[in-house]
């Protein structure tokens, strides 16, 4: 963790309405590269809502409107002429629930870089075999790719929609909560593997869990009322927080 | 599965391996600079003592961290609450060395009334048992704890021996009340350097067996004996 780390995704005054109801206020955060974030906060602060703010899955609600900055790579992701599908390419999403296409396990991890236009068997069969490595699942499923995303268990299932997320060559992660139904052991691997993927790739979580924050995130970002408390170091947060609010959070006062 | 907790336990526990290894030193420049009257030594010992005060900040911290990201349990949190105890015990001992080394030139001109005494017998045995604590630590070898546990009653009849001599000496001959004082002190010193060696000891075996056996002078460890 350095204090001079690259910026790879920036809010500036960011604004989000549901219609009359303001559920972001003015955030502003310079999150940096190849760290993980944490964004924490009581059921309903926003942090959902700001994490799908980074790669415009907002746009798809009717009624939302967005007002202030998010750049990545100093880019502005919500100009007029931003190719969203591109975008989500860059910032990849997994969610809370495991959702598999059912289709083979193989075909799962395929599916993106297919719609992408590589048809080449060869360099699908790498693009599986490196995504399911990198998701720490391959020698799991290695002989069996043929089987149906289906049959594997919840955390599998978890595993295999991180490689097929990594599949189309991220470069962000967004996990909305990626470990909440999952057991502590298949939620340990996960957290192990988002560990591991931070070398190659900037990944934000949100979690309800405050102590999954402080084992997997450099940085954790506190979420009340759709305003940012506190950002900084996850070491520092979790053991000198500046902002009261942010101590009565996460030592369990309030929230 | 190996967890990135992992890696950052074996940091922490080289870090106290290295704060052992800084106060081991110490503790011996102090008593050879004490019992041959080298001065200067004593001075390297006394200036010595800002890099375990720098090492015990940077342990505590390191603690602080690990117990605050990773909410510990079982072996883990007996792991952390066995290096903050030792660590404590550790900059003690440290702060032991450096009155150790402070007295050298006020003993100087009384060397061979020191050497009369059997205060460099006590410092002999204290530093095996801080050798033997650390060892067992390293090695998680309680065995060898036990060992130093046994130990600690020697080095409290040698104090007692001390202390008779001491008061002996002093009311025989009057010129020897400050030397004797300073006598007194030290194997007062010494008498607590043991104690922080058995407590680390104490430590390795609460870390390896999840037994409490301080406060229990008759209780030692079951399935353990010393070698």
């Amino acid at each position: 963790m350095t204090t001079d780390a690259i910026t790879k995704i920036e809010t500036d005054g960011l604004n989000l309405f549901y219609g009359e109801k303001k559920a972001l206020d003015a955030i502003s955060i310079a999150m940096p590269e190849h760290q993980v974030t944490a964004l924490i906060g009581p059921s309903g602060c926003g942090k959902s809502t700001f994490l799908r703010s980074l790669n415009r899955m907002n746009d798809l609600i009717a009624g939302v409107r967005i007002d202030g900055n998010v750049f990545i790579d100093g880019t502005n992701i919500y100009l007029k002429n931003v190719d969203v599908v591109e975008l989500r390419k860059h910032v990849g999403m997994i969610f809370q629930k495991s959702n598999p296409f059912p289709k083979s396990i193989y075909e799962n991890v395929a599916y993106g870089p297919r719609i992408n236009g590589e048809s080449n068997k060869k360099a699908l069969d790498d693009l599986v075999e490196t995504s399911l490595q990198r998701a720490a699942l391959w020698d799991e499923v290695k002989d069996d790719l043929k089987k149906s995303a289906l049959a594997l268990s919840g955390g599998q299932q978890q595993r295999l929609c991180i490689a097929r997320a990594l599949a189309v060559n991220p470069d962000i992660l967004l996990m909305d909560e990626p470990a909440s139904a999952l057991d502590p052991i298949a939620t340990a691997k996960i957290e192990e593997l988002i560990y591991e993927l931070k070398v190659n790739y900037t990944i934000v979580i949100v979690t309800h869990n405050m102590q999954q924050a402080a084992r997997v995130s450099d940085y954790t970002a506190f979420f009340y009322l759709g305003q940012l408390i506190e950002f900084g170091e996850t070491k520092k947060m979790f053991t000198t927080p500046e902002v009261k609010q942010t101590e009565d959070y996460i030592t369990g006062r309030f929230g | 599965m190996q967890r990135h907790f992992d890696r950052d336990l074996d940091s922490l526990k080289e870090n106290l391996a290295r704060m052992g290894s800084l106060v081991d030193d110490q503790l011996d420049a102090s008593c050879r600079s004490l019992f041959s009257g080298n001065i200067d030594l004593a001075t390297v010992v006394i200036d010595g003592d800002a890099a375990i005060n720098e090492m015990d900040n940077r342990i505590e911290k390191q603690c602080q961290s690990l117990l605050a990201l990773n909410q510990p349990v079982a072996v883990d949190l007996r792991l952390l609450m066995a290096i903050l105890k030792i660590n404590r015990d550790l900059e003690r001992m440290g702060d032991i060395a450096v009155n150790i080394a402070e007295r050298t030139a006020a003993l100087a001109p009384h060397r061979e009334f020191v050497r009369s005494t059997r205060l460099e017998e006590m410092a002999s045995i204290a530093l095996i048992m801080v050798r033997e604590a650390l060892d067992a630590f390293i090695n998680t070898y309680p065995p060898l704890a036990t060992r130093v546990l046994e130990s600690d009653d020697i080095v409290d009849t040698l104090n007692r021996n001390v202390f008779y001599r001491m008061v002996r000496a002093m009311q025989n001959d009057h010129r020897l009340i400050e030397a004797c004082s300073h006598i007194l002190i030290l194997s007062r010193h010494l008498e607590r350097l043991a104690d922080h060696a058995t407590n680390i000891a104490e430590d390795v075996i609460f870390l390896v067996e999840a037994k409490v056996v301080k406060h229990q002078t008759s209780i030692r460890p079951t399935g353990v004996t010393g070698e």
